[in-house]
């Protein structure tokens, strides 16, 4: 500071002193100081506002302000705040120090990293006025532009103001007792317009944009004939009813979710690789559609199935939700600490976006610019996500099988890691009965092995080997890194099959053994056995005995027993990571060996692994009997406990045989239970695709400064919109360790009744579906940057309604949309003044006598129906329908429509145009269909399928001529013309019969005079095969009215 | 904007989509819109376009800087030291080896100057045509999120690649071509399969068009397979009559929509195509000088070469943008050279060297140059010190693009790396100014370009990008 004011001429401390106090005060002019000093401010201002402030707006605010949206190098010139606070290479105005203002180096073009303006170097005279303005205290009496961002305050904006219910408009012009508010508030509008509705479609036009509305089929000619010919009042409502109650309504409505998400089987990125599992989620949505899940309930079960309904095992698939995205891979190999980061962005953003329509992750870099969003809301949202890990989560669909396999899990977890509760429940009369009825079948076996007396021990590497009361040996004192235990045994055995080794825990051992390594581990190189006889002759040869096979209780990784008879002293058993108990190996002789009682067998156990991986304590035993590894084959110390007699036994010799029963019992049970499903999911026991020993805790998540992972600021807690006061946007987590609390803390907050986003964002998305256009035109975002809604009563109308009245049903939400006459209008414009398109009653006088189009051209107003153009999904699988070979059974695993070859790298090659459509599974709805995210079908993409690497809240539209080759000409339609042709001649003898119904089946009306001519003729020259294909080119097939 | 002009964008492109559309539906109604072409500005945006047509070379893998153009005499002075970071940086695939010199042998070529190694001798020839950014950076070391940020500038899928909104903004230059072809190397495609060439959120009509050269059908879906006998050349021509009067008949009682107008079009364009694309995609029909000339008698050139030739055949017919791949994907047959710079380098560098020449040659011969950019560039550059034996690691630190062609200041170079190309120093680039600079040359400006998409207006050029003015002429 000494140093600073050294540089600093009386004069220029001065001019400082006073833009300090300036700058400090609320605002410049209720700054009281001097009369003459008052002069100064003002004259600096004016010199301000006259020569600055110009030169800024004309050369720097349109890439360094609020009110552009542009932020270059995260610095803003609108404001003092801006240049003072800085961008990315700090503060741009040190005032008084124009040498040192880093604004100024810029427009002098000094460092050739930082040019400005970057288009032409300013001229001399205008750097000369920043630099005077600078000098002399760089005054500046702009407000701050964060103040002006939120006109009203923040929550004044239609989307964040609290849900409250509008009156519905009633009006004369309604025909209906029962009016559907949806058109009081339409018609209401539109009367303020001088407008009013278009007549209703007719019949034939209703039932087919109801069925590609809410099935994505059209309807059969027979139905469509039954509904027209249909004289029940109530015939339209009773349709309604019929298509929502169908599967194919979930079919075709799961397929905009997906959308939503963006779902797809297949990682995405680099390594687009295939998740095998990824299907059961989409078999969720379709199914979760079909049952009507309510809203909220929908929200829990996707964000945090496992917390809220733990017992309802088959909603875990719900969990493929906030895995959809394409991350994962990334974040495991490619490039982790880049994408642990975008991962998680990714779930925020999917998920802000899929259910409060909100831009959270506009938030990312810096306070968002539009909306009250925080840079600290939006680390809040991040740190939600902190502890997701996603891999293929295993699940019992059963929830009967899935308690059974928790409890009996949970036993065998609770033996393993002997918690202190086990003793209790063990001898409880809950498991009592299990262990007794094992005892019984233990004493109706005989006895198998016999414990074989050491005689002598030595250890190679000169440890101490003692001799224990219950013949074990026990190592101890010096622990070389490798040794060799030679232990010679006396039998009563005559007879001799196979020998046995165990080796005990001991707590005298590392981590209890049973080896001597610090980890508890040992590594035995090779298993020896030799046969002296005694008798006499002081020289006897030892016979080798020859092992035939090893078996073990357990073997570690890569380390099994085979390894200790394949004379390899490079390899060996081990036992790790399941150190701390005891386990056996049998070693079978390849033949019975007569034994008589001069016979010593000496067991040579080679340790030469190194790094003391020996064993601690051990025990032999040997029998006579065949097949010795298939029976009985009880660790120690159950097999001493069991020798005991009954009442004779420790606490400790109980315990071991109920300890040992159980597992057992447990572990067969276990065994019996059918297998479990697996879904590509979220779950902190999973981590980069697989699976753990342990849930993990969350990651710390701090704000990071400019959204810079190099730049971390303070950690961030779990939570999201901190505007929102009620609920809050801060989350109490009872426990921030555990994973799935924190998904539930949002889905929490998403679901509560007073969020005002959610209900807005789940009617509007419903809406914007069956219109083609939201009343707010932007679903996924609700912010100052998207739309704003067209009716916005209504809007909240039917938020407050879904959530209160229909309780967030989605069937309910269809069907009043649906029965309202807004939706009934034609989408013809101007309607055709034929009576035949009126049904009958329908009173002329009401329709409009001006041109609509004039007033509203976009139909923002709803003055009549929209015309839709069927999806991707919808002429593929209304084309299956068609040619009559349609397969309509529902669900799992995805159907590849394409063939699949080896790739240079993990992603595969596929090739769409290999496939048979021939093929049973080309007969399958679309939804079914195998999604590659990064390798798209060429028809439905020509057909606008989206990419789904990133959310796609409405489908695009577009005609050029390589689409219209493309559905000209693709394998598919052809393919199904043929069908089409075929299903025509087996139906009818003539031509003219046959394309008759080709028409009824295409376009659900007979033909014209002029059009059936032409198409006779054509298919005369041509075939029908030919004629079809044109027929499903066509607009009329492609287009809805 | 008047009342059907909205509501035609609106139908056509579900939202502000419909921008390129209304190239298909009559151009010249659209010449008030602000967005549109416009004529004064020679077919640009926002200014007088002086590009109309790009041919990108785009060379998978990371192509070395150090061992092509970016001439670094102090590896020599600094071969075998260990002075590389000691820990491994995120997308290196091994711990930084000793400082490697190039094996290869550097000269000076053309009038500029510019320095070029043994493994470009044909390319070393037309330096004086070229316009170098020496220091461009990538934002990570690893193939997938670089070769997205190189085409859409992010590192993530989902977003338009270059062609993608080139195509947006511009449309089309010819209605019986498509906008935007892709050819990709033979044996495969690059990196994120054909993410590099997805419209992302624009309209599906944008994307990019994979051509698979040689094949007997390259453009999908041109015609129906011969296993349809009734789908005859003759039975499409009649069809698509046909078809026009049926959509004609139904239009009488469904007017005024612009959708089924598009439609309707978009079929008459297709019948067109059908006619004018196969001669398009035949190189046969060149001269042998030609074939000779862009190597199609030798099997080391004759696949990018042939792709070569066929780019300037589609950029003559009035394709917008065409890009050409060398190299697919994965470990080998491609720039990725991590186990022997002398040894894998030289191949791939042969393949493309003498095509590029001879496409550069045949551009300004044919007066093609008037309006054609033409861009040689890959997805980052490779470090400066070994790997394994004799290789080298990714580097997104410092790499090489040259522009040529229409616009460009031939010549020149722009910006430079540090002394061993680890780094880029002076006048550092990112795609993003690469972008804006090709958009600028095609009367974009880079910044006026958007689609909001998810409540944000995207870019190509995201938040960032500058026109780097010194190579332009």
């Amino acid at each position: 500071m000494n140093h600073f004011h050294a540089n600093l001429s009386n004069c220029q401390l001065l001019i400082f002193l006073i833009a300090w106090a300036i700058s400090t005060a609320i605002g410049p002019l209720s700054v009281s100081i001097a009369g003459g000093q008052e002069r100064q401010d003002t004259e600096s201002e004016q010199f301000f506002s006259e020569k600055i402030q110009p030169l800024l707006k004309s050369h720097c605010l349109q890439c360094h302000s609020h009110a552009a949206g542009e932020m270059e190098g995260g610095l803003t010139l609108d404001s003092r705040d801006g240049w003072s606070t800085g961008g990315e290479h700090g503060p741009a105005i040190v005032i008084g120090r124009p040498e040192e203002s880093l604004l100024i180096k810029a427009v002098r073009y000094q460092n050739e990293q930082l040019q400005m303006p970057p288009e032409e170097k300013l001229s001399d005279a205008k750097i000369e006025l920043l630099v005077q303005w600078i000098e002399h205290g760089a005054v500046d009496p702009r407000k701050t532009a964060n103040v002006s961002k939120f006109v009203d305050g923040p929550m004044n904006w239609w989307s964040l103001r609290p849900l409250i219910r509008p009156p519905v408009p009633r009006l004369a012009a309604s025909t209906e007792a029962q009016p559907n508010p949806i058109d009081g508030f339409v018609r209401r509008k539109l009367a303020a317009n001088t407008l009013t509705f278009s007549p209703p479609a007719d019949r034939r036009t209703l039932i087919r944009r109801l069925f590609f509305d809410l099935h994505g089929l059209p309807p059969s000619p027979e139905a469509v004939a039954a509904f027209v010919a249909n004289p029940n009042p109530r015939a339209y409502e009773e349709l309604v009813d019929r298509l929502l109650d169908s599967p194919r309504y979930g079919e075709r409505w799961a397929r905009h979710w997906l959308d939503t998400v963006h779902f797809a089987d297949s990682h995405g990125c680099e390594h687009d690789v295939f998740r095998d599992n990824a299907w059961r989620y989409r078999d969720y949505v379709i199914d979760s559609f079909n049952r009507d899940t309510p809203w909220p309930r929908f929200i829990r079960e996707q964000l945090a199935a496992d917390y809220f309904y733990p017992n309802e095992t088959y909603l875990t698939p719900a969990l493929g939700f906030v895995s959809a995205g394409p991350l994962e891979l990334s974040r495991a190999g490619t490039a982790p600490i880049t994408f642990d980061y975008l991962d998680r962005d990714d779930m925020v953003t999917q998920t802000m976006a899929a259910f409060a329509s909100t831009t959270a992750n506009c938030a990312r870099c810096h306070d968002h610019k539009f909306d009250p969003i925080t840079q600290e809301d939006y680390y809040s949202l991040q740190a939600v996500f902190a502890g997701a890990g996603k891999g293929d989560i295993e699940f019992d669909e059963d929830p009967v099988v899935a308690k059974s396999r928790r409890h009996w899990t949970e036993l065998l977890e609770s033996i393993q890691t002997a918690d202190r509760s086990l003793g209790e429940k063990l001898l409880s009369a809950e498991y009592s009965e299990i262990v007794a009825q094992w005892e019984k079948k233990q004493e109706e076996q005989p006895a198998v092995w016999e414990t074989l007396l050491p005689k002598e021990s030595t250890s190679f590497g000169g440890a101490m080997l003692t001799i224990q009361q219950d013949q074990s040996i026990l190592a101890s004192d010096v622990r070389p890194d490798q040794d060799t235990y030679t232990i010679t045994v006396k039998t009563t055995l005559t007879r001799l099959t196979a020998i046995r080794l165990d080796v005990l825990a001991d707590n005298g051992l590392p981590l209890n053994g049973p080896g001597r390594q610090d980890n508890g581990n040992l590594h035995l190189t090779e298993f020896e056995a030799m046969l002296i006889d005694r008798d006499g002759s002081e020289e006897a040869e030892p016979t080798r005995l020859n092992i035939r096979q090893a078996t073990a209780d357990w073997n570690q990784d890569g380390w099994t027993i085979a390894h200790a008879i394949d004379g390899d002293l490079k390899t060996a058993w081990g036992i790790y990571p399941k150190v701390g108990e005891s386990h056996f190996a049998v070693f079978e002789l390849d033949e019975p060996k007569t034994l008589n009682p001069s016979h010593r067998i000496v067991i040579v156990l080679k340790q030469l692994h190194g790094s003391g991986h020996l064993i601690g304590r051990l025990k032999l035993f040997a029998t006579d009997t065949d097949g010795a590894t298939s029976v009985n084959l009880l660790p120690e110390p159950v097999l001493s406990a069991i020798n005991v007699q009954r009442d004779q036994r420790s606490e400790d010799q109980k315990m071991a045989i109920a300890t040992h029963a159980l597992q057992a019992y447990a572990e067969k049970q276990l065994a019996g239970l059918p297998a479990q499903s697996s879904v590509y999911g979220v779950s902190a026991r999973y981590s980069h695709a697989s699976k753990l020993e342990k849930p993990i805790a969350p990651k710390v998540v701090h704000v990071l400064r400019r959204g810079d992972i190099h730049q971390p600021g303070d950690v961030a807690s779990p939570g999201a919109l901190s505007v929102i006061s009620h609920p809050s946007g801060r989350f109490i987590v009872d426990d921030a360790n555990d994973e799935p609390s924190r998904r539930a803390a949002l889905a929490d907050w998403l679901a509560d009744p007073d969020n005002p986003l959610t209900w807005r964002s789940a009617v509007n998305r419903v809406w914007s579906y069956h219109f083609g256009r939201g009343l707010c035109d932007t679903p996924n975002d609700f912010g100052r940057m998207g739309g704003t809604p067209s009716h916005p009563e209504l809007l909240d109308w039917l938020a407050v309604w879904f959530r209160d009245d229909a309780r967030g049903s989605l069937k309910r939400l269809h069907r009043l949309i649906v029965m309202s006459e807004t939706y009934q209008q034609t989408s013809i414009f101007p309607p055709i003044s034929s009576a035949a398109a009126l049904p009958v009653n329908s009173p002329m006088n009401e329709f409009n006598d001006c041109d609509p189009s004039s007033v509203d051209a976009e139909n923002r107003l709803l003055w009549r129906m929209n015309r839709g153009k069927v999806d991707a999904e919808s002429f593929r699988d209304a084309v299956l329908q068609i040619s009559g070979r349609i397969d309509l059974t529902m669900g799992g695993p995805g159907i590849q429509q394409f063939s699949q070859s080896k790739g240079p790298q993990a992603t595969p090659k596929l090739d769409y145009d290999a496939f048979d459509w021939s093929g049973l599974t080309g007969a399958r709805r679309s939804i079914y269909r195998v999604v590659w995210r990064g390798i798209a079908d060429p028809l439905m993409e020509s057909l606008d399928f989206p990419d789904l690497g990133q959310l796609s809240p409405k489908r695009g539209s577009s005609e050029s001529a390589l689409q219209a080759l493309s559905v000209f000409n693709n394998d598919f339609v052809l393919h199904h013309s043929q069908v089409l042709a075929n299903r025509l001649e087996t139906s009818h003898p003539t031509l003219e019969e046959q394309l008759a119904l080709a028409c009824r089946l295409v376009y659900l009306r007979e033909p014209k005079q002029a059009e059936h001519q032409w198409l006779v003729a054509f298919a005369k020259q041509y075939g029908l095969a030919a004629t079809c294909r044109i027929l499903l080119n066509s607009n009329e097939f492609v287009f809805v009215d | 904007m008047n009342g059907s002009r909205r509501e035609l964008l609106w139908n056509i492109g579900g939202g502000l989509g419909g921008l390129a559309i209304s190239q298909m539906l009559g151009r010249e109604a659209m010449s008030d819109e602000n967005d549109a072409p416009k004529p004064e500005f020679n077919g640009g945006l926002h200014h007088r376009a002086k590009v109309k047509r790009v041919i990108q070379l785009f060379m998978t893998g990371g192509a070395s800087p150090m061992d092509t153009f970016d001439y670094k005499p102090m590896l020599d002075k600094l071969h075998g030291q260990k002075l590389g970071p000691a820990d491994k940086p995120e997308g290196f695939t091994a711990p930084a080896g000793a400082i490697m010199k190039s094996p290869f042998e550097f000269k000076q070529h053309g009038e500029c100057g510019r320095w070029v190694s043994s493994v470009f001798p044909h390319q070393a020839k037309v330096v004086d045509e070229m316009a170098f950014l020496m220091a461009m950076a990538s934002k990570t070391n690893v193939h997938g999120p670089a070769t997205y940020m190189m085409n859409s500038g992010f590192l993530l899928p989902g977003f338009p690649s270059l062609g993608a909104w080139i195509s947006y903004g511009l449309g089309s230059l010819s209605d019986e071509m498509p906008t935007f072809v892709v050819l990709p190397d033979a044996n495969g495609l690059p990196y994120n399969q054909k993410g590099p060439f997805s419209a992302g959120f624009l309209p599906a009509m944008n994307q990019g068009t994979v051509i698979k050269a040689g094949n007997q059908n390259p453009v999908p879906d041109l015609f129906a397979k011969q296993t349809f006998p009734f789908a005859t050349r003759a039975a499409d021509k009649d069809g698509f009559e046909l078809l026009n009067k049926l959509n004609a008949n139904h239009a009488v009682e469904h007017p005024h929509d612009s959708r089924m107008d598009a439609r309707i079009h978009s079929y008459e364009l297709a019948a067109r195509m059908q006619l004018s694309a196969p001669d398009a995609f035949d190189v046969s029909k060149e001269t042998e000088a030609t074939h000779a000339a862009y190597g199609l008698e030798n099997p080391t050139t004759r696949d990018f070469g042939q792709r070569c030739l066929l780019a300037r055949r589609l950029v003559e017919r009035g394709t917008r943008f065409v890009q050409v791949w060398s190299g697919q994907q994965g470990a080998t047959g491609n720039w990725d050279n991590h186990a022997s710079i002398p040894k894998e380098l030289p191949p791939i560098a042969a393949s493309v060297d003498q095509p590029i020449a001879a496409l550069l040659r045949d551009l300004k011969s044919r007066g093609l140059f008037e309006d054609t950019l033409l861009i040689w560039t890959t997805e980052f550059g490779r470090t400066p010190f070994a790997q394994g034996g004799d290789g080298r690691d990714h580097n997104g630190g410092s790499f090489v693009t040259w522009l040529a062609g229409a616009g460009i200041k031939a010549g020149v170079s722009y910006g430079q790396s540090d002394e061993w190309g680890y780094q880029a120093e002076v006048g550092k680039t990112y795609c993003y100014d690469f972008h804006a600079t090709v958009l600028h040359l095609l009367g974009i400006d880079h910044k006026r370009l958007v689609y909001r998409q998810n409540g944000i207006d995207r870019r190509l050029t995201d938040v960032h990008g500058h026109v780097v003015n010194e190579i332009l002429a």
